[in-house]
């Protein structure tokens, strides 16, 4: 272990394994992989999977990086006999590969210090946008003893002129603005209410299939995905 | 905290390294580990195969998971049919057999675009002089549309269709409803088939 | 097995970064420029993660600014840590044990100026874009595409000095310390430019980004990090106790499993990814288990408890600390990766105070018990121009904060995480009935924040003693 160029050599070497295990061989792998349909249950038609976020959820992703939402919120659930997070309602199946394939940048976190949000447009009531903000506006309003801190500088007060906004955030009593004056969110925080909404795994895939208890009404699950091995049809039994 | 002791460290020698070799509890443990670790890799890395998630361990677990494809259902509900009944006479590997009935792998009228012809046959039965693959075959066959339904009838020309080498599309049951409704009272026979307009 | 014996030096026995009196001019400045530099930095990650902890006692604190967001806070903290205060420790150490080791002198001193000052200056900018909301969105790796070329434009000039001086290096045998150096200072280009290109700027699609984030801050914590908190250690243990390190094939193994193992590991095991890129995590993290036991053992049979050094050296108790540290953060790793553990352990704050212990544990107390050992040589003083009462001061608030911190966040996170698996409790509940040993972590952070201080202080009354002795030497010369 005397010699330079040997100890560069090793090093090289052991930092080419890793690097082909985690780096190359994944984008081998998985950059392949394209849009596919959902494994419908029941009355549902399969759908197209993952369907791309709107230019307005895309700009709300920068507001959530800005901001450092990933520093206390994850977006990725992992399957039932790994975490309790089926059990807490995060989702109905495990996050894969598929469901990020659209989403740039990808966020998925690291902590949990609020809710994993992988399938928040699927809990949250998507009709009251009014709540949403208030999410944002007061989350004390909505989860008394929650951690998360008001993001206020995402919203204006302005005085109201000739007739309230269309567009004005109504805050509980508790948070209105003084007599004369609405609240706007801005654009920031529109787009980020878009990036929420967009928020979205709740559809059944042939890497994720859904359960035995579903199994029965589920009515196709042809594996469309990029990967050769995958596009096999079932065995036919013996 | 005497104030001598930092500037003996800077005059202290350099430090040196025993050559003593690797103890064997060190040995033992490495092995153990290799061991252990080697264990998660052969049992949760899934072939290496892209589309293996947890919980699921090999791509054959994730298909058997997966709903059936609906033809797929059909072939295998055919494929019974074909086993119990007609592999008897056209053999199980559908070549069938000089004398008792025409091969159906490979078959052209099997793999015709519309499978209106073949419906008739399996509904009302063949007799009489029929060329088949270049060959002709001279004989009768029973007509099974009193013994079977129209679904397992469509499921067992689905079969016949997608097996060895043939490569056509499924059968619907509206076919064979659309065969049975035309009421034949006997077998057909070959040029009566080929009066069929192939959909 | 006789201890391997260096060859007599060429000069007298003082290093060549000379101890004698207007040595001024030959001191490194570069070296001293990255240490001081990562000293302020430190502090200054402190703080900011100081902020962070108090924003979990009332959530309107600083609320107002979006620069001062928790988000926006905690990434800049990470970074001063990582790339203010991280990495100019390790390249300022290792250009010091390759200059005394090698038995020669700093090759390129004024580029490694440069470049020390550039990267400082770089970081600077980085961070400030942090806050202004420019962060990546990629923990340890928060700092924006632009500003990483600039960093690691600096970081080559730094690199390929040290690298020459390596080269130079007039004693034949190298010492465990010189491997690990050079271990670090090619370890760090490789990861930082794949992340770099892979994150940033040209970036993968879907869900390889996380993977590869993953992966590049695994291997930043248990490679590059360790190799460079390992080679003080490796260096500063047996020269102080006096001793010759017990195995030098042991030191082997744990290079090179280090290596090995230490990189590859960093996805969690319930990551939306095929199972076997998982399943390698794990089998790496696991066969970690192997350079700690080979680093303890060989640490463990050379000391062998000799407890009097630990009083007569106070800059050893740092380092000894660092490396006790070093070995629970590592296990705890491995306990945390199990699959069975991480179901319950996995986005909690059990990974939170693994990395507390690891960076402000092991790395931050070991960097310092090298820069009490480092500092006044390169300023032509003593280690006598150290103030004790600041120097012990500092050791325990440093120490019992570090270990504070750890085992509050280590208690919220088994709380947190037992909580959430039963599966009854709602989420809120869970986070309302976890925040006490939450709110205990700012105490260790305060502790932590003052210990940096109170060095910040010390270094100062050092700075100042070596002015006074300076404008003494050219009142004399004139």
């Amino acid at each position: 272990m005397n010699s330079g160029p040997l100890l560069f050599l090793g090093l090289f070497a052991t930092m080419a394994v890793s690097w082909i295990g985690f780096i190359l061989t994944p984008q081998m792998q998985l950059t392949g992989l394209s849009q596919t349909n959902t494994v419908a249950v029941g009355n549902t038609l399969p759908e197209t999977y993952p369907v791309a976020p709107s230019g307005e959820a895309h700009a709300g992703a920068e507001v959530y990086r800005a901001n450092g939402c990933a520093a206390c919120h994850t977006q990725m659930v992992r399957p039932s006999d790994l975490g309790s997070d089926l059990r807490q309602e995060w989702g109905v199946r495990r996050s894969v590969a598929e469901d990020y394939l659209l989403r740039e940048p990808v966020m998925p976190g690291s902590v949990r210090i609020g809710p994993d949000l992988a399938n928040y447009a699927s809990r949250a009531d998507t009709n009251d946008i009014n709540r949403l903000y208030l999410r944002l506006y007061d989350p004390k309003q909505i989860t008394h003893g929650t951690l998360m801190p008001p993001y206020r500088f995402l919203f204006d007060t302005r005085k109201i002129l000739f007739f309230p906004s269309t567009n004005a955030f109504v805050p509980p009593d508790a948070d209105a603005p003084p007599a004369g004056y609405e609240i706007i969110p801005r654009p920031e925080a529109r787009a980020l209410v878009a990036y929420m909404l967009s928020l979205r795994q709740n559809g059944y895939l042939y890497e994720a299939p859904p359960p035995e208890s579903l199994r029965a009404k589920a009515t196709n699950a042809v594996p469309t995905n990029a990967a050769p091995a995958a596009a096999k049809p079932a065995p036919a039994p013996k | 905290m005497s104030s001598n002791a930092p500037a003996k460290t800077a005059d202290a020698p350099e430090p040196a390294a025993e050559r003593r070799s690797i103890p064997m509890w060190l040995v033992v443990l490495s092995g153990l580990l290799v061991y252990w670790a080697s264990l998660f890799v052969s049992e949760d890395a899934g072939g290496f195969a892209n589309d293996v998630y947890l919980p699921f361990h090999s791509s054959d677990e994730v298909t058997a998971a997966n709903p059936i494809d609906p033809v797929q259902q059909e072939i295998n509900k055919g494929r019974k049919v074909f086993e119990a009944t007609c592999a008897a006479c056209h053999q199980l590997n559908g070549l069938g057999k000089e004398g008792t009935a025409p091969p159906l792998d490979g078959s052209e009228w099997v793999q015709a675009a519309g499978g209106d012809r073949i419906a008739h046959v399996v509904m009302y039965g063949l007799t009489g002089p029929i060329t088949v693959k270049g060959k002709e075959f001279n004989l009768s066959m029973v007509a099974w549309g009193e013994t079977y339904t129209d679904d397992q009838l469509a499921a067992v020309l689905t079969f016949i269709r997608q097996q060895w080498s043939n490569k056509a599309g499924p059968i619907k049951p509206e076919l064979l409803r659309a065969a049975r409704a035309e009421k034949h009272k006997g077998p057909e026979t070959a040029p009566e088939l080929l009066r069929i307009p192939i959909q | 097995m006789s201890a391997t014996v260096y060859p007599a030096p060429k000069t007298s026995s003082a290093p060549p970064l000379s101890q004698k009196p207007g040595a001024e001019a030959s001191c490194p400045a570069g070296i001293f420029v990255l240490l001081a530099g990562g000293a302020l930095w430190l502090v200054i990650a402190t703080l900011l993660a100081l902020l962070d902890s108090l924003k979990f006692h009332n959530t309107n604190l600083l609320a107002g600014q979006s620069w001062l967001t928790y988000g926006s806070v905690q990434a800049a903290s990470s970074a001063a840590f990582l790339y203010g205060f991280g990495v100019p420790a390790a390249l300022g150490l290792g250009l010091w044990f390759l200059c005394r080791l090698g038995r020669c002198a700093l090759a390129g001193p004024v580029c490694v100026f440069v470049g020390a000052v550039f990267w400082h200056c770089a970081v600077a900018i980085g961070i400030g874009a942090i806050l202004c909301g420019r962060s990546t969105g990629f923990a340890s790796f928060e700092i924006p595409l632009w500003c990483a070329r600039l960093m690691f434009a600096a970081y080559l000039m730094i690199g390929i000095c040290a690298l020459i001086t390596f080269h130079k290096r007039e004693v034949e045998r190298l010492y465990p310390t010189q491997w690990f150096v050079v271990g670090a200072l090619f370890w760090f280009p490789w990861i930082f430019s794949t992340a770099a290109l892979v994150l940033l700027a040209a970036p993968e699609r879907g869900v390889l980004q996380p993977v590869a984030a993953w992966w590049y801050a695994h291997n930043f914590d248990n490679v590059f990090l360790s190799f460079a908190g390992l080679a003080a250690t490796f260096y500063f243990i047996p020269k102080i106790i006096g001793r010759p390190l017990y195995s030098h094939y042991q030191a082997v193994l744990a290079f090179w499993t280090i290596a090995l193992f230490g990189s590859c590991g960093g996805i969690p095991f319930g990551a939306p990814v095929p199972s076997w890129i998982t399943s390698l995590s794990l089998a790496g993290t696991i066969l970690t288990a192997l350079p700690i036991a080979a680093v303890a053992g060989n640490f463990y049979e050379t000391a062998r408890m000799d407890f009097g050094a630990l009083d007569a050296e106070p800059a050893l108790r740092f380092i000894c600390v660092g490396l006790l540290f070093w070995i629970i953060a590592g296990a705890q790793q491995i306990a945390g990766a199990l699959p069975n553990v991480s179901a319950i352990t996995d986005f909690t704050l059990f990974g939170a105070a693994q990395k507390e212990l690891f960076h402000y544990g092991f790395f931050a107390l070991t960097v310092f018990g090298a820069l009490y050992s480092i500092l006044p040589g390169l300023l032509g003083l003593d280690g006598s121009a150290w103030s004790p009462k600041l120097l012990k001061l500092h050791f325990y608030f440093s120490f019992l904060g570090a270990l504070i911190s750890y085992a509050a966040l280590l208690v919220a996170g088994l709380e947190q995480g037992i909580l959430l698996a039963e599966g009854r409790n709602s989420f809120d509940d869970v986070m309302g009935r976890t925040l006490f040993p939450l709110r205990m972590s700012t105490l260790g952070d305060l502790l932590v924040a003052g210990g940096a201080v109170l060095f910040l202080l010390n270094f100062v009354g050092v700075l100042d003693k070596a002015r006074r002795q300076c404008c003494a030497r050219l009142k004399e010369a004139a």
